[in-house]
């Protein structure tokens, strides 16, 4: 653990660095408040630090304050130093934002046992942060697949339609769903149609690029949104996508199997500013149309054609056809 | 014969500064070896704040020198420039010259006497 010592005396700083490296610390020395912030407010900055009160340029007391205002980092358990002894002293200390305070001149064994104080409070924050982005990854992502669940994927959506319409650029939406996958479950088991999907998961990820999205839009449908993508490249990247999920078997615990993907394809500079659910149903259509033409291919929903022929009605994820 | 103040306390307690590095008489050596040099400087510089009548430049000298005699175990010392730091702080400006001198006196003292005990200590 890295710990930061501010203190302008250097007698006192050389004692301090010594005891504390002792015990297993990676020791950042200063000499003057200032000084001290700097280090204090990077972003991989010491945790924990040893404040003097009275140091040149600004005092222990300043230092906390300064930290504490500053709401974008990590906790830093801040200890101050002090020959200091009036309680109100000790009070304006503590209400300055410091955790703690030791009296000089110090007794080793005491300065480190409140350090260790002052590390259960970090492992007890550290911990806390855990749970809070495992239960943020968990709202968001797809607990089988880890891609985004359907309330993000479609939030995302939206977001990027209008960020495409702004920027008079294009945004590819895909909705693909994988064939025949009742039957895996079915005859392979529900175990191994998780494997399929999870595998299916990897290689669309692996298909698209770092600023795309990739969602779980129901049962083995999947809703894949391409950032700024030419329309002339649209066609192109989905069949990419398909390949992607046929071109070899994905290996499960009861064998290889061949799982196909079919795509409906929808290029959002083609439509101008739609809602995203009116587009949603027109690339669903588009799906619809690839079931029907066979499967594992690709269709693309055209304005024209939309207009011209009879839309179903926009359908559930959890389709009965596969 | 370590160095012994007006009133025959040890300057330096060495007993203690020794608990207080934790037996490691390597760090105890250099510490004073960084005491003898800062020392010094920091008297220089409060007897120009003494002589100027700063006040507030006197009580945060006094003070750095009260926490480091203090680490020290050098608590005559410490003492004397807690005092000093005292009047600083309630202003009392016509004293400062003579507890300064005092003060000095003693860590003047302590200074050239340090060695020596600094060689019992080595054994």
């Amino acid at each position: 653990m890295r710990i930061l010592i501010a203190e302008d005396d250097p007698v006192s700083r050389r004692l301090i660095q010594k005891t504390l490296e002792r015990d297993g610390y990676e020791v950042v020395v200063v000499d003057n408040g200032r000084l001290a912030l700097e280090k204090l407010c990077t972003s991989d900055g010491p945790r924990i630090a040893l404040l003097d009160w009275v140091m040149p340029e600004l005092d222990g007391p300043a230092v906390c304050r300064k930290v504490r205002e500053n709401k974008q980092q990590s906790y830093v358990y801040i200890m101050l130093l002090t020959s200091k002894e009036a309680k109100e002293d000790v009070i304006a200390g503590l209400e300055s934002g410091a955790d703690d305070y030791l009296t000089k001149p110090f007794n080793p064994e005491e300065m480190k046992a409140r350090l260790r104080a002052g590390l259960r409070i970090l492992d007890l924050e550290d911990r806390l942060i855990e749970a809070r982005e495992d239960m943020r990854f968990r709202a968001t992502h797809d607990p089988l697949t880890s891609l985004w669940n359907r309330g993000v994927i479609l939030e995302l959506l939206e977001r990027e339609l209008i960020r495409s319409h702004r920027e008079r650029a294009s945004t590819a939406i895909l909705l693909g769903d994988l064939d025949h996958f009742k039957q895996v479950n079915d005859t392979c088991g529900h175990l191994a149609g998780d494997e399929v999907l999870r595998e299916t998961a990897r290689r669309l990820l692996g298909s698209v690029r770092s600023y795309d999205f990739v969602g779980r839009y129901g049962g083995e449908e999947f809703l894949i949104v391409l950032s700024n993508c030419d329309p002339t490249f649209g066609p192109a990247r989905a069949e990419e996508i398909r390949k992607a999920i046929s071109q070899r078997p994905m290996l499960t615990a009861v064998g290889p199997l061949s799982i196909t993907m079919s795509l409906g394809l929808l290029q959002s500079q083609e439509w101008g500013l739609r809602p995203a659910g009116v587009l949603l149903r027109e690339v669903d259509a588009a799906l619809y149309a690839a079931k029907e033409a066979g499967r594992d291919c690709v269709s693309v929903a055209r304005p024209a054609q939309a207009i011209a022929e009879h839309v179903p009605p926009f359908r559930q994820p959890a389709r009965q056809q596969s | 014969m370590p160095p012994h103040t007006k009133d025959g306390s040890n300057f330096i307690d060495f007993g203690e500064l020794l608990t207080r590095v934790e037996n490691d008489r390597e760090l105890l050596v250099d510490l004073i070896s960084v005491f003898k040099v800062e020392l010094p400087k920091q008297l220089a510089a409060l007897r120009q704040a003494v002589e100027s009548a700063d006040a507030q430049r006197v009580a945060v000298l006094a003070h750095t020198l009260k926490g480091m005699l203090s680490n020290l175990a050098a608590h005559q010392a410490a003492a004397e420039a807690s005092r000093l730091e005292q009047l600083a702080r309630a202003g009392e400006v016509s004293a400062l010259p003579g507890v300064f001198s005092s003060f000095s006196t003693d860590a003047t003292a302590l200074l050239r006497e340090v060695d020596s005990s600094l060689a019992e200590v080595r054994g």
